[in-house]
């Protein structure tokens, strides 16, 4: 684990991603869809703190999001994937900070979110024609509104937390 | 190979470091299982300053007296029908409880709606929730301070419904899209574009004869039935204040 977990202020920063999922503005969205705060949120912080805090990280956002959710499927595998997977990524190999890099990462693990998500629609019955493009455009959309707000705010969510914890 | 991203050091060092976190996900697990309960309740408490104001309350509520016109005439039409053959417990929408939308994802993975009001305020799950011109969804669950309502466009949403020009049963499925599926229990289907859509004379998970839609285009060839596309006559992404009515 590096050292992000330690300062609340950091993790306090993750209580906004619920808060800012629930007032879901309507003016950052693409094709009615908003972006995936939690992917935007834990994406720099597994890279900055590694796997072990991004699985942990992952698990506790998966589990407030999906209590603030309708529905039985669950957010909670994949983002423990996601931080795992990152988290990695951000411990070998030289730091990840291009925007093309950002945007990249967050478009996969926003579609791979969308597909689990998908995947447990389909196990629930919901198996009509109309439903899969429903599924097919919210994942698209998704995706790449994340994926391009992603150099932005990760950008700066780097920035900030590199500076508190210095290599 | 890398070095192990692991905590290195024994095991009870391990243990050590990362029973807080632990908790902290018990705690959130405690979170996941009472939907929500801290962080809606915490949502609506921070933004009380911005809910919306009473100007379209007021719209609101002469819409609802045109609902309530349209329901009158449907209640008619039951009541005529079923005089005679037997006493129908009346069901109504009675003193529902206004409240204010403070969360709306109509789009997306939940297509949902948080109301400003909760338990305190006497809502309870399974709860009906009507926007002006007709139902919009039902009560998922409840906080203190909040409730969350599964709006009858989201995916795997299923409610029974009736044609009364037709007087025939379907069930209302979500689909994720702005039109609901109507699925047909009976093959020969005489319902046709422009009919109404409402809630079962009959209902006891709703109250009855609440309008809910219309008829917008017919699939005879849907196996194993025959299937049609509805308009819901309330647009839940444009309201700001709804009803909401227990059984």
């Amino acid at each position: 684990m590096g050292r992000l977990h330690r300062q609340p202020i950091c993790v306090a920063s993750g209580l906004l991603v619920p808060l800012i999922s629930l007032a879901a503005p309507a003016w950052l969205s693409l094709g009615g869809m908003t972006p995936s705060w939690a992917v935007l949120w834990l994406l720099p912080w597994s890279l900055v703190d590694g796997p072990v805090s991004g699985v942990l990280a992952g698990a506790a956002l998966g589990l407030v999001l999906d209590g603030l959710s309708v529905g039985d499927a669950t957010q909670v595998p994949v983002l423990m994937l996601l931080g795992w997977w990152w988290g990695r990524l951000g411990r070998h190999g030289r730091p990840i900070q291009r925007s093309l890099n950002l945007g990249l990462l967050a478009w996969i693990g926003t579609m791979l979110l969308g597909f689990s998500l998908w995947a447990q629609l389909l196990i629930q019955g919901v198996d009509a024609p109309l439903a899969q493009a429903f599924a097919l455009h919210t994942c698209l959309a998704q995706s790449l509104i994340t994926g391009l707000l992603a150099p932005m705010i990760g950008s700066w969510q780097l920035l900030i937390w590199r500076r508190r914890i210095p290599a | 190979m890398g070095s192990s991203p692991w905590p290195q050091g024994t095991n009870t060092r391990s243990l050590k470091r990362i029973w807080p976190w632990l908790v902290l996900l018990g705690v959130l697990g405690m979170v996941r299982w009472s939907k929500g309960v801290g962080f809606a309740d915490a949502y609506a408490l921070i933004s009380r300053p911005f809910w919306p104001g009473p100007a379209q309350k007021e719209w609101i509520q002469s819409a609802q007296q045109r609902q309530d016109a349209s329901r009158l005439q449907l209640l008619e039409a039951d009541n005529a029908r079923l005089r005679g053959l037997l006493s129908l417990d009346q069901q109504g929408l009675g003193d529902g409880i206004s409240a204010a939308v403070i969360s709306r994802t109509p789009d997306g993975w939940w297509q949902q709606i948080v109301l400003g009001k909760g338990l305190l305020d006497g809502i309870s799950k399974g709860d009906a929730v009507t926007g002006p011109g007709g139902l919009i969804g039902r009560v998922q669950s409840v906080t203190p301070a909040t409730s969350l309502v599964r709006l009858l466009t989201a995916p795997g949403s299923r409610v029974g419904v009736w044609v009364p020009r037709t007087r025939q049963h379907a069930l209302l499925v979500g689909m994720g899209t702005a039109r609901p599926q109507l699925e047909f229990l009976d093959k020969d289907v005489k319902v046709r574009p422009g009919d109404l859509v409402s809630t079962s004379p009959a209902s006891t998970l709703l109250p009855a004869n609440l309008p809910v839609a219309i008829v917008q285009s017919l699939n005879p060839r849907g196996v194993p039935a025959p299937t049609a596309l509805v308009q819901l006559i309330a647009q839940p992404d444009a309201i700001d204040w709804v009803q909401v009515t227990g059984r």
